[in-house]
């Protein structure tokens, strides 16, 4: 029983070791100025005030930073999963000669930090004209997502029997009739789980993003190089609204946690 | 109808070509980078630079010593909170969605929350002028105190991606049969024997997936120092990330790419061949 | 309505032969059951009926049509699948009406059509519902009125009772009966349980190894097994196979001599009997031969005796009452019009005359 007690304890400090940061920060980011740089801070909001989070979106670049974040991340999730699923879908479905082969490829890639892949890619990217630019910025950030989107989508669609596919069939569906009919309605919640970690995956990504930018910064792009020159308030609410949309896509997909990571292992 | 064979490459193709380009390509590419001067010819030129460099040796020091700090740390803890999740019947879900909650925030939002408690009037110095230890802020992130800031980039990194290598191991946890646990307490296993005995061999295919990710990562770790240390803690990547934005390098900035990789190989064959599971041959 | 004719079919998995050269025909509006042990290709054979699986070599015909090159949908099948698959997504209604809006019916015919098949299946109140809903018997149900909703030239069954537990599947196999000989579909059905192919069937069609060995109707697959492996895998006990010494045209055991058809000439032969076909008695009598009892099994209906003769085992039955114990002497006489000679060197059945 006192046993049972000290685990729950332990869990309560974990919880509290979580959020204490993250209530720290929402508290600086609602707080006057005053309040922010006040010494010694008190652990509780002292006065509720939106002075720091408008200074932070009148700051100049703010919201093109958001929009171009905004932007790149929708890109990254597009491109992940348009050319993530089929890829999934051919590993579930079908026996391949190459299949393993693929499957290496793909595991290939968390051997290397693929974000330090900028650096060669810069130099490319402005050859080839989209240095600088949303574009070039998804393509690295869906080089990041992809091998996540492929073995995700592959033990997704793992999961629905192919039998179904082929009552499908059987019933005067062609291939494509019975993936649209069957297999996507059956998929779309893990599709669209994909799709939201494809997102913050993107919407995370600083290195790539700083490095393969130059006017056209991400959000935390324009956060990192003004860095040095920006007061701690800025500093403090641009981090809360990063974190914001973070939460609440954990929060949605957290169903499907254990399939985007628990696949890891196969 | 027997063409069908081809569909499935027409499927994978895409992201085929995709990772040949943006992956395998700018592999080879930084390689050549990296050991071509100014001039066009082969050169070892950038790596020599790179290791004049006053930052260099700090730089790969810094990154190591970070590495085998935060890894280990976050290993043991989240080995710790996916065991403790399994004796927790009540309320599980909501530990295990608050656990989790970090998963979903970025290195560089980590590094501002971190920030706003290691600051010079931050909530650390509060803390410590509340129980009466100092009476005027400290400085803690200055040059002066690399140590300081080390601890604090540890903490961060703890504190963001620990839930990383939890969801891994509660995954891998879930694979493994209850029977076998049981089958061991039926013969008089100790809860500590249980667990040195059936589950951590059986969770080492989860242990080198989390071990070979988390170390990856922690070997291109970069916002967090920049913003808890600036430059006054030196890594590898943001040695990259300065030599090819501030100094317009980009040849030593790859050779420093080059570096980061080799070391990533280097980690990531070291761990399949130590952690080599048994059932490998099975799988 | 169509039959359905396969021509020396071959497929095979990597290195693994699942059929080699098999030639199948089912009549029109007739149940033939394919029935065989695990990996004996009856699935797969199935399958490449239904056009889910493409052999190397051989022609499927369905009435009087080619269909060895069409997908699945061009082909006026059905198929029951041995999980149900069951649209998960849809409701009942919906899942029965899948074929039919694939097929672009009218409203009123697709109403009809759905509610015909429903009736049929007793599953009229469930159309609202959806899988999740049903038991494992409803899910049944509703995936053989999916299939029986678009009218199939012919119905194909994949182990569809093998997933439902014994009660149910006792049921539903009864009521499969009733509604095949009222719906009059050619069906062809494939199980590897030999109690529901001699129940359903009006031929079975026993495969083993890839190949088709025996193809008739039930009591005559039961009763003249074609070799030893249609006789042991049919019926419960299997049938006993004795080898037996040849003199003359008899064959003998101990002071039994039994006739045996023309035609053999080998030194033994083997004695196929089934275990009901061989009468006990405690006394010695004609006609008989003496084995001793090494295990009895009480199994309700009947007594199992298991039997040694020299070091050959015998299974017989005998009725509850008889009173028998391990280690007695009995003497076995065998039904004389029942019995089977085969050929000890290839196992196959000596044609009787």
């Amino acid at each position: 029983m006192n046993l049972r007690l000290l685990y729950l304890l332990l869990a309560v400090v974990l919880v509290l070791w979580v959020l204490t940061p993250i209530f720290l920060i929402t508290t600086l980011a609602f707080s006057d100025r005053a309040s922010v740089f006040a010494w010694p801070k008190g652990f509780l909001p002292q006065q509720f005030s939106l002075e720091t989070i408008t200074f932070f979106f009148g700051v100049e670049g703010v919201w093109k930073a958001i929009r171009n974040s905004l932007v790149v991340a929708a890109m990254t999730l597009a491109f992940s999963i348009l050319l993530g699923a089929p890829a999934g879908y051919a590993l579930a479905r079908y026996r391949f000669a190459g299949a393993d082969s693929y499957r290496v490829l793909i595991l290939l890639t968390r051997a290397f930090p693929l974000a330090i892949l900028a650096i060669p890619l810069a130099v490319q990217f402005i050859n080839l004209g989209i240095y600088d630019t949303p574009f070039g910025v998804a393509l690295v950030h869906t080089a990041l997502a992809l091998p996540f989107a492929v073995l995700v989508t592959s033990s997704l669609f793992l999961g629905i029997p192919k039998e179904l596919e082929e009552a499908a069939w059987t019933l005067g569906c062609n291939r494509i009739q019975a993936f649209l009919r069957v297999v996507l309605p059956l998929a779309i919640p893990g599709l669209a789980a994909t799709a939201i970690f494809a997102f913050v995956i993107s919407w995370n990504e600083v290195f790539a993003a700083t490095l393969l930018t130059l006017r056209e910064r991400t959000l935390p792009a324009f956060l990192l190089t003004s860095l040095n020159d920006s007061p701690l308030p800025f500093r403090f609410a641009g981090g809360f609204f990063l974190i914001v949309p973070a939460l609440i896509f954990i929060f949605i997909i957290r169903r499907y946690l254990f399939t985007l990571w628990g696949i890891a292992n196969r | 109808m027997r063409s069908e064979r081809y569909i499935p490459y027409v499927l994978i193709l895409p992201s085929v070509l995709f990772l040949l380009l943006l992956f395998a390509w700018p592999l080879v590419e930084a390689l050549l980078l990296s050991v071509r001067g100014s001039g066009g010819g082969w050169t070892l030129e950038n790596f020599q630079r790179m290791a004049a460099d006053l930052y260099f040796r700090d730089a790969l020091k810094y990154t190591l010593l970070l590495t085998v700090v935060i890894v280990p740390l976050q290993v043991v803890m989240a080995l710790g909170m996916a065991l403790l999740l399994g004796s927790i019947s009540k309320g599980r879900d909501l530990f295990l969605y608050v656990w989790t909650i970090p998963l979903g925030i970025s290195d560089l939002a980590a590094g501002i929350v971190w920030l706003a408690i290691f600051t010079e009037r931050g909530y650390l110095n509060s803390f410590l002028q509340g129980i009466g230890v100092i009476q005027q802020p400290q400085l803690w992130l200055s040059y002066e105190t690399p140590m300081m800031i080390f601890v604090a980039v540890v903490a961060a990194e703890v504190w963001r991606a620990t839930a990383i290598v939890f969801v891994i191991l509660v995954a891998g946890l879930q694979l493994i049969p209850k029977e076998y646990s049981e089958a061991a307490e039926v013969f008089g296993a100790t809860p500590w024997q249980r667990f040195r005995k059936v589950t951590l061999p059986l969770l080492m295919p989860s242990l080198q997936v989390a071990l070979i990710l988390r170390t990856i990562l922690a070997l291109e770790v970069f916002a967090v120092v920049v913003v808890l240390g600036g430059r006054n803690l030196p890594v590898l990547a943001g040695e990259a990330y300065f030599w090819y934005n501030t100094y317009q390098n980009p040849g030593v900035a790859a050779a420093y790419a080059v570096i980061i990789l080799g070391i990533s190989v280097v980690a990531t064959l070291l761990y399949l061949r130590l952690l080599r599971s048994r059932q490998d041959g099975v799988a | 309505m169509a039959g359905i004719r396969v021509e020396s079919i071959e497929k095979t998995f990597g290195k693994f032969k699942a059929l080699s050269g098999v030639s199948l025909e089912v009549r029109d509006q007739e149940f033939v059951v394919l029935l065989g042990p695990s990996g004996c290709g009856k699935t797969t054979l199935l399958r490449i009926i239904a056009g889910l699986e493409y052999a190397e070599r051989g022609r499927v015909w369905i009435g009087d049509r080619d269909v060895t090159q069409l997908p699945p949908r061009a082909r006026k099948i059905a198929m029951v699948f041995q999980n149900y698959a069951v649209f998960p997504h849809l409701t009942v209604f919906e899942n029965i009406a899948f074929g039919l809006r694939m097929q672009k019916v009218s409203a009123e015919k697709l109403g009809a059509g759905v509610e015909r098949a429903a009736t049929l299946m007793h599953i009229e109140n469930l159309l609202e519902r959806y899988p999740a809903q049903l038991s494992g018997g409803q899910r049944q149900r509703v995936a053989v009125a999916r299939a029986l909703a678009v009218e199939p030239e012919v119905l194909l069954m994949d182990e569809p009772l093998s997933n439902l537990d014994a009660l149910l599947r006792l049921e539903m196999r009864a009521e499969l009966k009733r509604l095949l000989i009222e719906s009059r579909t050619t069906t062809l059905y494939v199980t590897h349980d030999q109690v529901e192919a001699m129940s359903l069937a009006d031929r079975i069609a026993v495969m083993n190894t890839g190949y088709l060995v025996q193809f008739d109707e039930p009591m005559k697959v039961y009763q003249e097994p074609a070799n030893t492996f249609v006789g042991g895998f049919i019926g419960s006990p299997p049938m006993n196979f004795l080898r037996l010494p040849v003199e003359g045209r008899q064959a003998r055991i101990q002071s039994l001599a039994l006739d045996l058809p023309t035609g053999v000439s080998s030194q033994e032969v083997l004695l196929g009997v089934r275990p009901e076909d061989l009468e006990a008695h405690t006394q010695q009598q004609p006609q008989s031969f003496p084995a001793e009892v090494l295990v009895v099994e009480p199994l309700g209906p009947h007594l199992l005796l298991t039997l040694s003769f020299g070091k050959q085992h015998i299974k017989a039955t005998v009725p509850p009452d008889f009173d028998v114990r391990a280690g007695q002497t009995l003497w076995l006489r065998p039904q004389p019009d029942r019995l089977r000679w085969l050929d000890p060197s290839n196992g196959q059945a000596i044609p009787m005359r």
